[in-house]
């Protein structure tokens, strides 16, 4: 490990279990034998904004939370890039998932970009609840070479209530871990970024009406798709702020009531007559 | 008809910086506050309204409109609104808070206001919870309802029934206020009532309370469906319309 106090920022959108893996995190380090500091970002912006935690470890005393350059970033959605860039350095390793972010969105130069695409993989093999898992364990591997059983002991010590509950999910969760832990990361070349936020509007037009779906404001609640009294509204394939999937209209089921704009609560879905 | 773009849905008075909002997904709240843009739309006065918030999740609406907002402390946003029309009658002044801030800590503001007739509109969201600090077990909390601080259930024999504010305030407001409740389970009616608000403010010169039943997912811990489906039930429990005296004559004239 680089210096004497590692620095590390972890960075997602709500819902993606950032706070988790940084809870998880900070007790494996702990369970070494290091001293650790670990705070998530707090203030009213918890809720609406980017997801972030910092934590630092050391075989010494930390003697105060904050720092200003990290020695590991780790980002897994675009939104949050820039709530976070301000603390890659020239040496930061950055870990990102390249199935939602695109390598330009970093307009740093820096060469130590490393990706796993954690939400693709989550999406079409492990069950989209593990792409957190996934990034931990290829964080974890790669940038502390922290050992693999031990690692997973907490994790399933910490996620176990949840796994009591489910236990197809315990045994997902463990071929997650598996497989993103000896996964070699990507550099240079990278997976398509498909799961990212679409930045373009969904217009969908016939004689009678227009209807408007904006996926950037959406964030994927499906109160349009309950309040829609001719099923006109699913979820589709394209995805919201969040990584969640938007509605799809189906133009000519669709009787131009009104309700989903009614109830959108974020101004992201309205049908007007032509 | 407007061409498409990322304001289409969304009423002229609104910030569009304030996309995509602070709020959760399918909060309740942020539904109240574009039926507000609606109305204030819809009546034309964008140019002097002023809202004012209080703390609690309401001041996630801090720049959400395209109209001055003022931050106020917790359960203060009442006697802030009515500082602010004393000094600026011409404006039409919002003040927006939780249940917490209204029937709790703020609750004497509240009560006084309505009996000396400020003209201001308070609009009270209760979606049954102190929402923002993690759905701890407000005054308007419904007996048996799980919160984190009533993980049982409230017990209404220890911890007493529902709150009903505008019942309350009804029965010491001057009599012409408006008083009434609303609920994001029927929009059309929200707008038609937060209307009649503004009107009374505008008009008469008169105070007028709105509470609005509204859905908190994250605290609740419900999805779409779910949240609904509660709100239906909080329907029932608190009566959705104009807010009557029921308090005899007599009691009044004493
Ligand atoms: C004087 C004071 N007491 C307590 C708090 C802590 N506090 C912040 S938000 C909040 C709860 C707000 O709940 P509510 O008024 O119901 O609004 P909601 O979040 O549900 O919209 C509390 C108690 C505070 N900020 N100020
Ligand atoms: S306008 Fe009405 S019918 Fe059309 S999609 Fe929206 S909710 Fe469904
Ligand atoms: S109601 Fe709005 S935010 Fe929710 S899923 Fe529909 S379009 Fe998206
Ligand atoms: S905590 Fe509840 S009231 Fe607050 S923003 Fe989230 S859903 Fe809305």
């Amino acid at each position: 490990m680089k210096n004497d106090v590692t620095k590390i920022v972890l960075a997602g959108e709500g819902g993606q279990g950032i706070q988790t893996i940084a809870k998880i995190l900070s007790l494996a380090l702990v369970k070494a034998d290091y001293f650790v500091s670990y705070i998530p970002q707090f203030g009213p912006e918890q809720r609406g904004t980017p997801s972030v935690s910092f934590i630092q470890f050391s075989k010494s005393q930390i003697t105060y939370p904050k720092f200003d350059t990290a020695d590991i970033v780790m980002v897994l959605r675009r939104r949050a890039i820039k709530t976070i860039e301000s603390y890659i350095g020239s040496k930061t390793d950055v870990l990102f998932d390249s199935s939602t972010i695109a390598r330009q969105n970093f307009t740093l130069n820096n060469s130590r970009l490393f990706a796993i695409p954690a939400t693709k993989l989550a999406e079409e093999e492990f069950g989209a609840k593990n792409q957190n898992i996934l990034a931990l364990a290829a964080l974890a591997k790669n940038f502390l070479d922290y050992p693999k059983n031990a690692l997973w002991e907490i994790i399933a010590e910490q996620l176990g209530k949840k796994f009591a509950k489910n236990k197809s999910l315990a045994g997902k969760a463990k071929e997650a871990f598996d497989f993103a832990y000896d996964f070699s990361l990507e550099s240079k070349k990278f997976t398509k970024a498909e799961y990212d936020t679409s930045d373009s509007l969904i217009v969908k037009k016939n004689s009678q009406r227009v209807a408007v779906i904006v996926p950037k404001y959406c964030k994927g609640c499906g109160i349009c798709i309950l309040k829609c009294p001719v099923n006109a509204l699913s979820f589709g394939k394209t995805l919201g702020v969040y990584g969640t999937p938007v509605p799809e209209i189906d133009i000519d089921k669709c009787i131009n009531c009104g309700n989903c704009y009614r109830f959108c609560p974020d101004c992201a879905i309205r049908v007007v007559k032509k | 008809m407007k061409t498409p773009n990322e304001q289409f849905a969304m009423p002229q008075c609104l910030n569009s910086k304030s996309k995509p909002s602070l709020f959760c997904p399918g909060c309740g709240e942020s539904i109240i506050l574009k039926h507000l843009g609606n109305v204030v739309d819809s009546e034309n006065i964008q140019s002097k309204t002023t809202l004012v918030i209080d703390i609690g999740c309401t001041l996630l609406s801090w720049n959400y409109f395209n109209f001055d907002i003022i931050q106020s402390h917790h359960g203060r946003s009442v006697p802030v609104s009515v500082g602010y029309k004393m000094a600026r009658g011409s404006r039409v002044v919002i003040a927006l808070m939780g249940d917490g801030g209204a029937y709790a800590i703020g609750l004497q503001s509240l009560l006084h206001a309505a009996f000396r007739n400020d003209p201001i509109l308070a609009i009270v969201i209760n979606n049954t919870e102190y929402s923002m600090t993690g759905g701890q077990m407000a005054p308007t909390t419904v007996p048996n309802e799980v919160t984190t601080t009533s993980p049982l259930g409230k017990n209404a024999s220890i911890f007493g029934p529902a709150f009903h504010g505008p019942e309350l305030v009804r029965q010491i407001a001057n009599s012409k206020a408006f008083i009434a409740r609303a609920s994001v389970g029927n929009p059309t009616l929200m707008d038609s009532i937060i209307t009649k608000a503004i009107e009374n403010q505008q008009k008469n010169n008169s105070f007028s309370m709105v509470e609005i039943l509204s859905i908190c997912p994250t605290n609740w811990k419900t999805d779409a469906a779910e949240s609904f489906e509660f709100l239906a039930k909080l329907e029932k429990i608190y009566p959705v319309g104009e807010v009557k005296k029921t308090l005899d004559k007599k009691s009044e004239d004493i």
